[in-house]
């Protein structure tokens, strides 16, 4: 019965993130692409902290390079749209690989501060390449030529491009729930639980962490290579250690024990950052203060709160 | 509490859209016009000045009736010196505040990634400080003008008063993105030119933008064999530098210094007596460069409202609002398109003289001035300028071709 209920709001949800361009004003097209882009790159980081129980503090590398992929082969390449999706993932998988072979032999804090390292290394990189990544500038000014499958559709309209991106997060996020309902999803949870007797269950503790790093830095991959032709450019910023932490933010916010927690925070701090922005300068402050109070009151994030609270009462 | 807050937001949802919906049926309502500048961080007293010009000349007009008799509302966004939000900015301001038109920009970087999205907005953007020749040359489109002074006018100057010095041996000290990289690369090629027997120094310096620590570039440049350095640092970062560089008797060598924005008032205001005397320092407007009525009434207005000279990026700013009143009388209304349109070739009386929106490529024929660092000014607490020169702006600005701009 709730779960059918569960189904019934999800489906609403569903059916209003559809309507936006014709119910809301044309900004918000703008604020639910980006919630939608962050919210997967939430969710990617989710997998790797919330399932498998590892804070990395470098998962913009991920989201970065994905970005950088995208602009690189719209500027050179020209390839189609899909195509160069697929490329900002497999450049971010590939990243993924190399960071996590020597990340995931490490613990807690270790593990967090070599992410860490990893990730200003990938920012440096990009910084001072210039005749490759056009330093702090950034690569801007690339065109969207066509989407890919035959399909005419003009990427340059904010409209049709928040469509093409809700597709994909929907597509991306169906994926990421798979995984982490399947056996190998329940794995790396027990692995979050009790590492000692995961390996001790006889199975390879550091393989199931790698897997789960390459597959969270493919996501993050896939929504950078979303977010940069809607910000029409790929800047060091989304790279930088600052925008590793704006995932975690999000899945505490929303919730990191819920498959769409971090859809949820995203929601949320992307709403409150434009409106609070509008009022004062000092959003960050705000953020500080909501972000303080949750971890201290709502241990669950948001969407975990909401959904227990509702559990019981129903009980 | 955050019941109240949430109560506070949709009120002012709620009155921003009914004031959005009612824009369009009424002509009384205010003409909007969005700012985006740097707000916060170290160059933020750029976006302050700006601000400064901009609420002049929006108080003056609408003290003597407006355009096409609606008052003009300006709403600004922090760029924080990032192309990203700076797109993000332009978009709330478009479509959420409904602006007619865009006036702003700081840096280079962010106007290369703003630029381009500008047609899509369909407002007309006027940039009034950021710099890069690529707005208006390869990325330039029919929304995107620019009153002040641009990278290739200034460099052309700067490359003029070089070739009168002895200096033979040239290298930079520059900001690490498009604006220092882009004033030696049109520095170097012009000096060339003009000098055949210069040597460019292979060994550049460029400090990240907002580095604080400036002592490894300097001390690189007095170990070096350079005799003449063009530094094209600016804002909170020169300061830093020049107080770094006194500390290390970096101007007690014999070297030529040519400093690309060196007599913006924030920079002149912030250092006092710690700016050299004697060296060559450049601004897109000196306040008692132009004797013209506009020129007179502005900085007597401006210094009357906050005590100080104006600084080029208040003049920049505060022409930029008079050039969208010419425009908008001459559209006869508020269509983004229009307005572009208008802009166009369009002459405007500012605070630098004559100054007219080029055709081909719709950057204002506005005159870089330099001049060398003088006695202080008691009044103002700043350098004055001696030996000025204030240099043709048709005759320092490429020619249409060679900006690269198709409109």
């Amino acid at each position: 019965m709730k779960t059918k209920i569960l189904l019934a709001i999800l489906a609403v949800v569903m059916v209003g993130l559809i309507a936006v361009p014709w119910i809301a004003s044309y900004f918000y097209i703008f604020i639910f692409t980006e919630i939608l882009i962050l919210g997967l790159f939430a969710a990617s980081f989710n997998l790797v902290f919330g399932y498998t129980g590892m804070l990395s503090f470098g998962h913009a590398a991920f989201f970065g390079i994905g970005s950088y992929a995208m602009a690189l082969v719209l500027i050179h390449l020209e390839w189609p749209f899909l195509v160069s999706l697929l490329a900002s993932m497999g450049a971010a998988a590939l990243l993924a690989l190399v960071i996590g072979f020597f990340c995931v032999r490490l613990n807690e804090v270790y593990f967090a501060m070599l992410t860490l390292a990893f990730g200003m290394m990938v920012f440096a990189i990009a910084y001072q390449w210039r005749s490759v990544t056009n330093g702090s500038d950034g690569l801007a000014g690339f065109s969207l030529g066509s989407f890919g499958f035959g399909l005419d559709l003009t990427l340059g309209n904010p409209a049709v491009y928040y469509h093409v991106v809700l597709t994909i997060v929907a597509i991306a996020s169906a994926v990421l729930y798979v995984i982490c309902r399947s056996s190998f999803g329940m794995i790396l949870r027990a692995i979050r639980q009790n590492p000692e007797r995961v390996s001790f269950a006889g199975l390879n503790v550091r393989t199931y962490r790698l897997v789960a790093f390459v597959i969270a830095g493919a996501f993050a991959g896939l929504a950078g290579g979303l977010i940069a032709p809607f910000l029409r450019v790929a800047s060091p910023e989304l790279l930088h250690w600052s925008m590793s932490a704006e995932p975690i933010l999000m899945a505490i916010l929303g919730g990191t024990g819920y498959f769409l927690g971090p859809f949820a925070g995203a929601a949320v701090f992307v709403l409150l950052e434009t409106w609070i922005t509008s009022f004062t300068e000092s959003w960050m402050l705000v953020l500080g203060i909501i972000l303080a109070l949750m971890v201290i009151f709502f241990r669950k994030g948001l969407l975990g709160t909401i959904l227990d609270w509702w559990m019981e009462v129903k009980k | 509490m955050i019941k109240t807050s949430a109560k506070k937001i949709l009120v002012a949802m709620t009155a921003a859209a009914t004031i959005g919906a009612a824009s369009t049926s009424y002509a009384e309502e205010p003409i909007r016009i969005g700012g985006i500048y740097i707000l916060s961080g170290s160059a933020a007293t750029y976006g302050e000045f700006a601000q400064r010009g901009i609420n002049l000349a929006v108080d003056e007009i609408n003290a003597s009736g407006g355009v096409l008799g609606r008052k003009i509302e300006m709403e600004f966004e922090d760029s924080q010196g990032k192309a990203s939000v700076a797109i993000q900015a332009a978009r709330k301001l478009v479509y959420s505040s409904g602006v007619d038109a865009l006036i702003g920009l700081d840096s280079s970087g962010v106007a290369q990634g703003l630029v381009p999205t500008m047609p899509e907005l369909q407002k007309p953007l006027i940039i009034t400080h950021a710099a890069t020749p690529d707005a208006t040359g390869k990325l330039c489109n029919s929304f995107t003008y620019r009153i002040s002074v641009n990278v290739a006018q200034n460099m052309k100057a700067a490359a003029l008063v070089a070739s009168k010095l002895d200096a033979t041996n040239w290298t930079t000290i520059g900001p690490d993105y498009a604006f220092g990289h882009q004033s030696w690369e049109f520095f170097g090629n012009y000096l060339k030119d003009i000098k055949p027997d210069v040597n460019l120094m292979s060994e550049t310096n460029f400090p990240r933008f907002g580095a604080e620590d400036f002592t490894p570039f300097i001390d690189r440049v007095m170990d070096s064999d350079a005799d003449g350095v063009l530094i094209s640092v600016w804002g909170g970062d020169l300061v830093n530098f020049v107080r770094q560089a006194n500390n290390r008797g970096f101007f007690d060598k014999d070297f030529e210094l040519l400093f690309t924005v060196g007599a913006a008032t924030e920079v002149l205001s912030a250092l006092g007596d710690e700016m050299p005397e004697g060296v060559h320092l450049s601004t897109r407007y000196w306040y008692d460069a132009y004797d013209n009525a506009v020129n007179t009434h502005f900085v007597k207005a401006y210094i009357d409202a906050y005590g100080v000279p104006p600084s080029y990026n208040a003049e920049g700013a505060y022409a930029a609002i008079y050039a969208y009143k010419k425009a908008i009388e001459a559209a006869g209304n508020t269509d983004g398109a229009a307005i572009a349109k208008a802009l166009s070739g369009m002459s405007l009386d500012a605070p630098n003289g004559t100054i007219t929106f080029r055709k081909g490529d719709n950057q204002a024929m506005v005159s870089p001035n330099w001049g060398v660092s003088g006695p202080m000014n008691p009044e103002y607490g700043i350098r004055t300028l001696m030996d000025l020169q204030i240099f043709d702006g048709e005759e320092v600005a490429r020619s249409v071709e060679e900006t690269g701009c198709k409109l």
